[in-house]
């Protein structure tokens, strides 16, 4: 259990990291957290030539309002942005984070870095799924910015490329009249969920939007507008797209998203709608 | 809050190739120089002799290790010791002191919430950054708060109430950790696995005294029949002090009154050999008072330092020869138990003071003396103990139980 040796990289800005991964030829490998990596290359599952650590990019370290977005840094930690005066802006964040692991996970454990490990049953990358969040990437052709609906490809595979740093998450703020739900089902606290969803809701026009996690290989999002709660079930049960495992059969999953879709929309309508959650 | 902790300086180094890390363990400031692939767990472990921090999965499950990495509990096993240049650590060795435990502490203890005590640690710093940051956490939130560390003797029960009975009582907050100050860790480098050689210890450059109290304190009083002018004159030499030192050898005289040596000392199975520092801090040939500090460091990581107090006075027609030793361990040797390593340097100090007064009357130097060998010097710590049980068994019998306690001393 512990890692292969490996050369290891600190730079001091975005630009120079990139042009680490890009001198390492797609055998590098981004550190930031480190909760989902060091535990990969300690069970030797990879051995990238080159580990660059993000942690001394001071450029990325931000939590920040511009415009009508929450604009969150690559070196920003779980447990920060759960502290963050500013997170209470986007409330769905504030519902999701503490359902990743355990605060000790958390303390380490990167918001971008979530994204970008893109692991199906995670939790933020369904929070930028269902708020239709955008992502900054830098690579070596420069920046781009890639809407959550195309990031995700599948199971760890997102528009981060072998050269590319995820710099930054842009979350909507929450509008007024907007009301969110979050919930999962795990074995124990802490563990991957089985199945879990994010909701969101507007009172005005009455938008209903439901995100699935841990049913399929990446967050599936559907608008859910003025569905009944049968339709919304039937739906979400539709959303399953894993056979069983040791953890839980199909239709196992189906009843659990299903039961968690009603019920977490009907918390959102219940927040939009000036109730408590 | 506090500031945030300051960032890591930016660094490169090959596979393989070790890099410096400067980090706060346990209020302390140690530089270590390591390959990245080291974990903080196995620095901590076989780098700073600070085995507390436990590892079960290695790969973040378990909870084993955690630690507080610049306020927060993490995983020790989840970093590598390179990332945290600049960081403040605290393991359980700081949370509290055998004579002064943390109130988390003295409460895993009253309500048995430690078995086997393999994941005490891991449990001790999760729950304190629980209350730390959550002091009003509610009792029924208790059990998934504390999910993130796992007990195999499943003390779940007590682990829960032990914790309860701590948040109630500190509702405005946990006292903070009760033992980080400045200790004697040594940033000292273990070969890494597969390495062609173990890198010498560099060999300590400055003599620093640790702030807090000795591992522990020898005082030990010997009558010589030598005079005092005879022993003086050999403690105002510095090489004959060393060479009736048994296992000692300088190896270079530094100027300033400081020296450089070496040390073996082996008690049973456990050799060391320190290689070290020494300064002449006192040197008062009126009042016959020599103080020398010194600092060693041994292959596996243990750190010695010691002050030592040595003053001469007449005693009828010989010298009473006393001796006060402040000595702080750290590492492996810190395990050995502070009592057998203080009857260990008791019997060193009887062996020096028997050479001193050797080299006095005879007026020769004493020759280079054998490093104290193991078995003599373990069986003479031994036979001392048990002479000193009998004593004790002997005392008790004219002193039957029926006494009040008072009485036996
Ligand atoms: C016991 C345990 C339980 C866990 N439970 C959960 C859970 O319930 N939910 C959950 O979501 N997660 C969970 N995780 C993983 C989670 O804690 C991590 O926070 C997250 O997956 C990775 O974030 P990180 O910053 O630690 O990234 P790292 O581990 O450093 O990196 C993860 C991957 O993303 C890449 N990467 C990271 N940052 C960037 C970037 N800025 N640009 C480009 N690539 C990048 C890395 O190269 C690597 O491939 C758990 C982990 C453990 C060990
Ligand atoms: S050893 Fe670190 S979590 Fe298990
Ligand atoms: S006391 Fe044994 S593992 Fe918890």
């Amino acid at each position: 259990m512990k890692a292969a040796p490996f050369a290891y990289v600190r730079p001091a800005t975005l630009d120079d990291a990139v042009a680490e991964l890009v001198r390492s030829a797609g055998e590098g490998k981004v550190l930031a957290g480190g909760q989902s990596l060091v535990p990969i290359l300690a069970m030797r599952l990879a051995r990238p030539s080159t580990v660059v650590d993000i942690g001394a990019l001071s450029e990325l370290d931000f939590v920040r309002r511009e415009g009508n977005e929450l604009v969150v840094g690559a070196l920003v930690r779980q447990r920060t942005l759960e502290g963050h005066p500013l997170a209470a802006e986007v409330p769905l964040l504030l519902l999701a984070l503490p359902w990743i692991g355990h605060r000790e996970l958390r303390s380490r454990g990167t918001v971008c870095g979530s994204i970008a490990h893109a692991d199906p049953a995670a939790e933020l990358p369904a929070v930028a799924c269902c708020l239709g969040a955008s992502l900054e990437i830098a690579g070596p052709a420069g920046r781009r910015t890639v809407a959550a609906a195309e990031f995700f490809h599948g199971a760890m595979a997102t528009s981060v490329g072998a050269e590319d740093v995820l710099a930054a998450v842009r979350f909507p703020v929450a509008g007024s009249g907007e009301g969110f739900g979050f919930a999962e089902i795990a074995r124990r606290h802490g563990d991957f969920a089985l199945a879990g969803v994010a909701t969101r809701f507007r009172a005005g026009d009455g938008e209903a939007v439901l995100t699935a996690f841990g049913v399929s290989d990446r967050p599936v999002t559907r608008d859910v507008t003025g569905l009944g709660d049968d339709e919304v079930a039937d739906l979400a049960r539709g959303l399953v797209d894993t056979a069983g495992d040791t953890h839980g059969s199909r239709e196992y999953r189906q009843r659990l998203v299903a039961a968690l879709a009603v019920r977490e929309l009907a918390r959102a309508r219940r927040a939009a709608e000036g109730g408590s959650a | 809050m506090t500031s945030p902790p300051p960032l890591p300086r930016p660094v490169r180094a090959e596979a393989g190739e070790p890099l410096d890390v400067t980090m706060t363990v346990n209020g302390t400031e140690v530089s270590l120089s390591l390959p990245a692939r080291v974990t903080l767990a196995d620095a901590l472990r076989d780098h700073l002799g600070l085995t507390g921090t436990h590892l079960g999965c290695e790969h973040g499950v378990c909870g084993m290790c955690t630690v507080l990495v610049n306020g927060s509990a993490a995983r020790a096993c989840l970093l590598f010791a390179c990332q945290l240049d600049g960081a403040d650590i605290v393991t359980v060795e700081g949370l509290g002191r055998p004579d002064d435990l943390h109130p988390l502490q003295e409460a895993f203890g009253a309500h048995h919430a430690l078995q086997c005590g393999f994941c005490t640690p891991g449990f001790l710093l999760s729950s304190y950054d629980l209350l730390a940051h959550k002091p009003d956490v509610a009792e029924e939130d208790l059990p998934v708060e504390l999910s993130g560390v796992l007990c195999r003797c499943t003390g779940y029960r007590n682990i829960l109430s032990a914790v309860s009975e701590v948040a109630g009582a500190h509702r405005d907050g946990i006292p903070g950790p009760r033992n980080c100050g400045r200790h004697v860790l040594m940033g000292h480098t273990a070969a890494e696995p597969g390495a062609k050689s173990a890198p010498e210890p560099v060999g300590v450059r400055e003599i620093e005294l640790p702030q807090g109290d000795p591992t522990f304190t020898v005082e030990v009083t010997q009558e010589l029949t030598a005079s005092l002018e005879k022993t003086w004159a050999v403690l105002d030499d510095i090489d004959l002090v060393a060479a009736c030192l048994p296992g000692a050898e300088l190896t270079e005289h530094l100027g300033d009154e400081k020296y450089r040596g070496r040390a073996r000392v082996s008690v049973g199975p456990i050799r060391l050999s320190f290689v070290g520092l020494a300064q002449v801090t006192e040197r008062d040939a009126a009042a016959h008072r020599l103080r020398v500090i010194g600092q060693g460091e041994d292959a596996g990581g243990g750190r010695t330092q010691a002050d030592i107090l040595l003053v001469a006075e007449e005693a009828g027609a010989g010298t009473r020869l006393r001796a006060t030793a402040q000595v702080y361990l750290t590492g492996r040797i810190a395990q050995f138990g502070r009592a057998l390593a203080g009857d260990v340097s008791r019997r060193m100090f009887e062996q020096f003071a028997a050479a001193v007064e050797e080299t006095a009357v005879s007026g020769v130097r004493t020759t280079a003396r054998k490093p104290p060998g193991a078995l003599a010097l373990l069986a003479a710590t031994l036979v001392a103990k048990a002479r000193e049980w009998g004593r004790r068994l002997r005392r008790a019998e004219h002193n039957p139980p029926t006494h009040p306690k008072g009485t036996q001393r």
